[in-house]
C-alpha cells in the first residue's frame, strides 16, 4: 500500500515537472529545433529558396562545401576572428577586473565607461568604427600632423586588425563585470591564509584568484568563443565582408550564399557544418574549463 | 519512465515538425508555378485577378479602406519618394493607404522577396526592371494593364515583358557612364574620350598635372560590380548579347574570352589612377572630391548627380560611355524603378488606382525625378532640375548610342553572381587573389548566373 503512494507520488512529481518543462521546450523545440532539423532537410537538396521543387541531392553539398575555397577562407577569416577575440577579451576584461577590484578611486565611473559600449547595437558599433577608421582618426592625423595608417577596414591586411578593435571595444566591458563578480565573491580568508603561508601579490592572483575564477573563466571563455563564431552584425555595417572577402565570416558567407545567391540547400549545409562546429566547440571548451574548476 | 515519456514526446514533436514543414512548402508552392507548371499558374493567378475585380470594386468603390502592403527595394537616390506618393494617393484615392515596407536594392530586396515568395507576396513590389526576369517566371508577378503602360515610353518595355506580357512599369531611368568635371576638361584642352588611347592620353596628362584622373569608392564593392558592367556592356554584349546564354552553354568563359578579361582589367586601370584610400572612401565623400576639382572622372550612374548637386548646385558637369576596344561604345541606360504587383492581390482595383496615380500625376512624377535626379520614362513629362550632363545624354540619344543594361543583368544576374565577381575583382586588384584566379571563380559559379 506504502508503495502504490509512493509510485503515485512520483508520477504526480513527474506531472508536474512535465508542467513545468512544457512552456521552454515548446518555444526551444519551434524557435531552434524545427529549423535545424528544416536546415538539415534542406541541405539534402538543390533548393535555390524560391521553386517550390527541392530536389534530393544526398550528401552533394556536403562534398561541394570541402571543395569550396571561399568557404574554408571564410572559416579561416572567423577562427582568426575567435582566436584573437578570446585571447584578448579575456586577458583585458580580468586585467581591468583585478584593477577595479583593487580599490581604486572612480571604480563607478570606470565601470561604467568600460560597460557602456556593450549597450550599443553590433550593427551601430560596425558604423562608428568605420567613420572613425575613415574619417575621424585620419582627420585627427591632419590635425595633429602624424602619419599613422588609420584605414584598416580598407586594406585586406589590417581589416582583422580593425575587426578586433571594433570588438573587443564593445565587449571587453561585459566581460570585465562577469570576472569583476567573480572576484568579489572569492572569500578574503583564501588570500590571509595565502599571505600567511608567504605567498606574493602573483603567487595569490596565479594560486587563488585563477582557480577561484574558474567558472567565470568557464562562462567567458565560452561565450566569447561561440558569440565570435557566429559574428555577421559587425560585418555588415562596417567592411561587408571584405575588402574582397578578407572579412568575410561563416555566417557572413553562408547567408550571402543562400540569399542573395539562391543557393539555400548549399547553404543549408554550411548551417549545418556551423552548428556541429559551435557544439563541438562548447563541449570541449566545457568539459576542459569545467575540470578544472574548484568550490570554496 | 519519466526520459521515455519525454523522448516520446521529443521525437513526435520532431517528426510532426519535418511533416510540416513538408507541408508548409508545398502550401507556398500551391499558387506560383515551377518552370514546367508556368501556364497553369498564369491561368490560376488571373482567375484570382478576375475574382478580385468582379469582388473588389463594389467594396473599393464605396470608398472603404483599403491598405496594400508596398515593398520598396530602392537605390540610394530613392529614399523619401513614398512620402511623395502618399501625399498624392491621398488627394485622389484617399481610402487607400500604403503600407511601406523600404529596404535597400541592392541588400535586402531580394531576401525580402524570397521570404515573401514563401509567405505571400506584398500588393505592390518596386523594384528594378531585371528583377521582371527573376520573378515573373515564377508566375506570381500580374500582367501590368496596358492603361497604365501606354503612359510610359516604349523603350522601357522591352525587358520587362516575358511571352508577350508586360510585368513590370518602368518609371524612372539612370544613365551610366564617365561623368567628367567639364570646366577641367576645357581647360586643359581634353576632348571627349572616344577611344582607350584618348582615354589614356587624358589620364597620363592628368597624372603630369597631379590631378587624380578617377574619383572612385571601392569600398562598395556594388560600385566595382557596377563599373564592370558598363565596361562589359561595351566590350562583349554589344557585340555579343546573348553572351550569358552561351557562357552557360559552356560555349564561352570568362578565363578565354579575350573580351570579358578586358573588362575585368578596365577595373586596374582606374584602381591605378584613383585614390589609394579608395577601399576606405565612401560614396559621399568621393562625389565630393569630384566636385571639388581633385579628380577628373567617375565611372558611375544618375545617382552621383544627387551628390554632386548637392554640394555644389554649381558644378559643371558632363558623361560620355566608357571607352571600348572598338572605339564605339554607347551610352548605358538603366531602367530604374519598376513597379511591379502581385498575381495574387485581393485589391486588384486599389494597385490599378495606385498605378493610376504614379503614372497620371506628372506633378508627382515631376517632384520624384526633380528629387531623384533621375530620367522620366512617361510619355509627355520632363524633370525640371538643372542637369548639366542632359546635353550629352540628348546627343547620344539622337546618334542612337544608347544601350539598356537590362539585357546585360539579365544575361548575367547581379544577386550571388556579379557581386560575387566583384568581391573577387577587389580580392584581385588587392593582391589576395591572381587575375586568373578572379576569371576562374567568376566560371566557377556559372550555376549562379542565371535568375531561373
Amino acid at each position: 500500500m506504502a508503495k502504490k503512494t509512493k509510485s503515485s507520488m512520483e508520477d504526480k512529481m513527474a506531472r508536474q515537472y512535465l508542467i513545468l518543462v512544457l512552456p521552454g521546450f515548446l518555444i526551444f523545440t519551434v524557435g531552434l529545433i524545427i529549423p535545424l532539423l528544416l536546415s538539415l532537410r534542406y541541405s539534402l537538396t538543390d533548393w535555390d529558396g524560391m521553386a517550390t521543387e527541392k530536389i534530393f541531392v544526398g550528401l552533394k553539398n556536403y562534398v561541394k562545401l570541402f571543395q569550396d575555397k571561399e568557404f574554408l577562407d571564410s572559416w579561416w577569416f572567423t577562427i582568426k576572428f575567435t582566436v584573437g577575440n578570446t585571447l584578448i577579451q579575456n586577458i583585458a576584461a580580468l586585467l581591468f577586473a583585478v584593477a577595479l577590484d583593487s580599490g581604486i578611486k572612480a571604480k563607478k565611473i570606470y565601470r561604467t565607461v568600460f560597460f557602456v559600449p556593450c549597450l550599443i547595437s553590433a550593427v551601430i558599433v560596425g558604423f562608428i568604427w568605420l567613420k572613425m577608421f575613415s574619417n575621424v582618426l585620419p582627420a585627427m592625423n591632419d590635425w595633429l600632423g602624424t602619419n599613422f595608417n588609420f584605414l584598416l577596414f580598407g586594406d585586406a591586411k589590417t581589416v582583422l586588425g580593425g575587426l578586433l578593435i571594433a570588438n573587443n571595444w564593445q565587449w571587453i566591458g561585459y566581460w570585465m563585470l562577469i570576472y569583476l563578480a567573480g572576484l568579489q565573491s572569492v572569500p578574503s580568508e583564501l588570500y590571509e591564509a595565502a599571505k600567511v603561508d608567504g605567498a606574493g601579490a602573483i603567487k595569490r592572483f596565479f594560486n587563488v584568484t585563477i582557480p577561484m575564477l574558474a567558472p567565470a573563466i568557464t562562462i567567458c571563455v565560452v561565450g566569447i568563443t561561440t558569440g565570435s563564431l557566429k559574428v555577421y552584425d559587425l560585418l555588415v555595417s562596417s567592411t561587408k565582408g571584405g575588402p574582397g572577402r578578407a572579412s568575410t565570416s561563416v555566417i557572413y558567407k553562408t547567408y550571402t550564399t543562400a540569399i542573395n545567391g539562391r543557393q539555400y540547400g548549399y547553404g543549408s549545409a554550411m548551417t549545418v557544418t556551423l552548428v556541429i562546429a559551435l557544439l563541438a566547440v562548447a563541449l570541449i571548451q566545457v568539459k576542459g574549463l569545467k575540470s578544472k574548476e574548484v568550490q570554496a | 519512465m519519466k526520459k521515455k515519456i519525454v523522448s516520446s514526446l521529443l521525437a513526435a514533436v520532431m517528426v510532426s515538425s519535418m511533416l510540416a514543414g513538408c507541408g508548409q512548402s508545398n502550401d507556398a508552392g500551391s499558387a506560383p508555378a515551377d518552370a514546367a507548371g508556368e501556364a497553369p499558374a498564369q491561368e490560376q493567378s488571373n482567375e484570382t485577378e478576375a475574382e478580385a475585380e468582379t469582388e473588389a470594386p463594389a467594396a473599393e468603390e464605396a470608398g472603404e479602406e483599403v491598405t496594400l502592403t508596398v515593398l520598396a527595394g530602392q537605390s540610394t537616390t530613392d529614399a523619401g519618394i513614398e512620402d511623395m506618393i502618399d501625399e498624392a494617393l491621398a488627394e485622389k484615392y484617399p481610402n487607400i493607404t500604403l503600407e511601406w515596407e523600404c529596404v535597400d536594392w541592392g541588400n535586402d530586396f531580394q531576401p525580402k522577396m524570397q521570404q515573401y515568395l514563401q509567405s505571400g507576396l506584398p500588393d505592390i513590389m518596386i523594384g528594378k526592371a531585371q528583377d521582371v526576369a527573376t520573378y515573373a517566371p515564377q508566375g506570381v508577378l500580374a500582367e501590368i494593364d496596358s492603361t497604365y503602360l501606354d503612359r510610359g515610353l516604349d523603350a522601357a518595355r522591352e525587358n520587362v515583358t516575358i511571352d508577350g506580357k508586360t510585368y513590370g512599369m518602368v518609371y524612372n531611368a539612370l544613365y551610366q557612364g564617365v561623368y567628367y568635371n567639364k570646366d577641367m576638361f576645357a581647360e586643359n584642352g581634353w576632348e571627349v574620350p572616344k577611344t582607350m588611347d584618348d582615354l589614356q592620353a587624358i589620364i597620363d596628362d592628368c597624372n603630369a598635372k597631379g590631378i587624380k584622373p578617377f574619383a572612385s569608392h571601392m569600398v562598395d564593392t556594388w560600385s566595382i560590380g557596377n563599373v564592370t558592367m558598363q565596361f562589359m556592356m561595351n566590350d562583349v554584349f554589344n557585340n555579343t548579347p546573348d553572351w550569358g546564354d552561351q557562357f552557360r552553354e559552356g560555349k564561352v568563359s570568362f578565363a578565354d574570352s579575350e573580351e570579358m578579361k578586358t573588362a575585368y582589367e578596365y577595373n586596374k586601370l582606374i584602381f591605378d589612377n584613383t585614390y589609394p584610400d579608395t577601399f576606405s572612401t565612401e560614396q559621399t565623400d568621393c562625389d565630393a572630391k569630384m566636385v571639388m576639382g581633385e579628380a577628373a572622372m567617375k565611372v558611375s550612374g544618375s545617382w552621383s548627380i544627387q551628390n554632386f548637386l548637392d554640394i555644389d548646385e554649381s558644378f559643371n558637369f558632363g558623361i560620355f560611355p566608357f571607352p571600348n576596344q572598338t572605339g564605339d561604345s554607347k551610352l548605358i541606360f538603366e531602367p530604374n524603378i519598376t513597379i511591379m504587383t502581385s498575381a495574387q492581390t485581393e485589391h486588384q482595383d486599389a494597385v490599378n488606382q495606385v498605378l493610376d496615380v504614379l503614372t497620371s500625376d506628372k506633378e508627382l512624377a515631376v517632384e520624384i525625378y526633380d528629387y531623384t535626379k533621375t530620367a522620366s520614362m512617361l510619355k509627355d513629362v520632363s524633370p525640371t532640375f538643372e542637369n548639366p550632363s542632359q546635353a550629352d545624354i540628348d546627343q547620344y540619344a539622337a546618334d542612337g548610342n544608347i544601350v539598356d543594361v537590362t539585357l546585360g543583368n539579365n544575361q548575367l544576374v547581379w544577386g550571388g553572381f556579379q557581386e560575387e565577381n566583384a568581391k573577387d575583382i577587389a580580392a584581385w586588384l588587392q593582391g589576395q587573389e591572381s587575375f586568373e584566379d578572379a576569371l576562374a571563380a567568376s566560371d566557377g559559379r556559372v550555376d549562379a548566373s542565371s535568375a531561373n
